[in-house]
């Protein structure tokens, strides 16, 4: 298998918070790896760590062979920004751009940033659209959507851009049950997909049925790594253990 | 009080148009990007840029709008060393005035906007890889504007009361021709004929900003 991610030791703390203490794990190629734990565990923070949101304090972060965090220090910011745009990110709170249209939400980064022809953008809006669900809402401007047709249209934006990972920050966080359900089942066509993704997340069922991998993470470390039948059925460490009692 | 005399009368005003529309649409013309241009560097990194735009800000806002009229019109010129280069005419330094002055307030207008404009914004476009430049001109600065826009209606509507200022540098505006009028015939009506262009000009802003702020609602 090929190797997507690779993170090693990585540090982060906020003035004298140690959030991150020594992170490592890999993302293989095609794979869904679900981060899960404690509330205040890092696990934003190191998805956020690994798209340059925020920066790391200490660390390796490698993305398809090439770094551009090594040993704790940056490459420079032009190649930072070319390693991160292999990667698309999904927020808890859509952040969508309210001010222009679900098309336009769509084919602005391509159009501006990629300079990519509007005409074939567009066309290939129209597939995203149709993937998560959405065509007909075109025209609509983000705040004429629910929760859950904000997020889907989020994940259609990240994969405008051809992503090799998507990164999840809690997409689920701030939608009711029936909405996460419509948000859940375009990962899930993902993840059949073999989109590399890496979903930090409260549901446990997308976890337990969808991922290909469980990270658990807690007092900025990773406490287990498994499969997920492993790591619900059969955890080893006392806090996973106490944590996946508290839940079921 | 004849309608012959009425029509006299706003003929008479409107004479005095030509500056005080002149007037209003070269300060909005060039005060709004000015005030922006000032905005970023309000918020810029640097402290000594940051505080000399507030020190800037600080004085416009804080001294009259006639003071600064009389100090561009008469006081300039009197500055030793450059002064003889910057003689201009009444209006020229009128407008130099209202458009340093209202580009003050546009400065803190359009701070305040984009400090409304949400984090998240900023970092869905990082990830997306727009540039800085690109992120500000896309995506900040049109959402910048929408919240602004009832900000802006407001200033649009004072500076068309402040044109009357100018009256005070001996510049023709419609209240100028208003109050000569109202010398030489000794009937205060010319001041209500001035009141009413006033009021036509700021109907028609008001009009245009509601339209404006319908236009922008998302």
């Amino acid at each position: 298998m090929e190797e997507m991610i690779r993170v090693e030791n990585l540090k982060k703390s906020f003035g004298q918070d140690e959030v991150l203490k020594s992170i490592s794990f890999t993302v293989e190629k095609g794979e869904t790896v679900a981060v899960i734990g404690t509330s205040g565990a890092g696990k934003s923070t190191m998805l956020r760590c690994l798209i340059g949101l925020e920066q790391a304090n200490g660390g390796t972060i490698t993305v398809q062979g090439e770094s551009f965090l090594k040993d704790g220090s940056y490459v420079a910011e032009a190649e930072q920004r070319r390693i991160c745009s292999k990667m698309g990110m999904v927020f808890q709170n859509f952040n969508l751009f309210p001010h222009i249209s679900v098309m336009d939400n769509l084919i602005y980064a391509p159009v501006h940033v990629r300079k990519e022809d509007k005409k074939t953008a567009m066309e290939r809006a129209m597939e995203h659209l149709k993937m998560v669900g959405l065509v007909g809402k075109e025209s609509a401007y983000p705040g004429q959507l629910s929760g859950g047709q904000k997020q889907r249209v989020a994940i259609a934006r990240a994969l405008m851009m051809d992503p090799d990972v998507l990164l999840f920050d809690e997409p689920t966080s701030s939608l009711d049950p029936q909405l996460t359900a419509e948000v859940l089942a375009v990962m899930r066509d993902l993840a059949q997909k073999k989109m590399t993704m890496v979903v930090v997340t409260h549901e446990m069922g997308f976890a337990r049925e969808a991922a290909d991998k469980v990270l658990f993470m807690g007092g900025g470390h990773i406490l287990e790594e498994g499969a997920p039948y492993d790591i619900f059925h059969n955890p080893k460490d006392a806090r996973v253990k106490e944590f996946i009692q508290s839940i079921l | 009080m004849s309608p012959e005399y009425l029509g006299q009368l706003a003929s008479s005003l409107s004479g005095g148009l030509q500056y005080t529309v002149g007037l209003f649409f070269i300060t909005i013309i060039l005060s709004m990007p000015l005030g922006l241009m000032f905005t970023f560097l309000r918020i810029s990194k640097n402290r000594v840029i940051r505080g000399i735009t507030g020190g800037y800000v600080w004085l416009m806002r804080g001294t009259p709008l006639l003071l600064q009229l009389f100090f561009f019109c008469y006081g300039i010129t009197a500055i030793p060393g450059i002064g003889r280069y910057l003689v201009m005419g009444r209006f020229e330094s009128a407008c130099v005035a209202f458009v340093l002055n209202y580009a003050a307030y546009f400065c803190e207008i359009f701070r305040g906007g984009i400090l409304s404009v949400d984090q998240g914004q900023y970092e869905a476009a990082k990830v997306l890889g727009f540039s800085k430049w690109k992120t500000t001109r896309l995506i900040v600065i049109p959402q910048m504007l929408k919240v602004s826009l009832p900000a802006i209606s407001n200033e649009a509507i004072t500076l068309v009361k402040d044109t009357a200022l100018i009256t005070a540098i001996g510049v023709t505006e419609v209240l100028y021709f208003a109050k000569a009028a109202v010398n030489r015939d000794v009937n205060a009506m010319a001041y209500l004929v001035a009141a009413a262009f006033y009021l036509i000009m700021t109907y028609g802003l008001t009009v245009l900003f509601r339209w404006l702020e319908k236009k922008y609602h998302y």
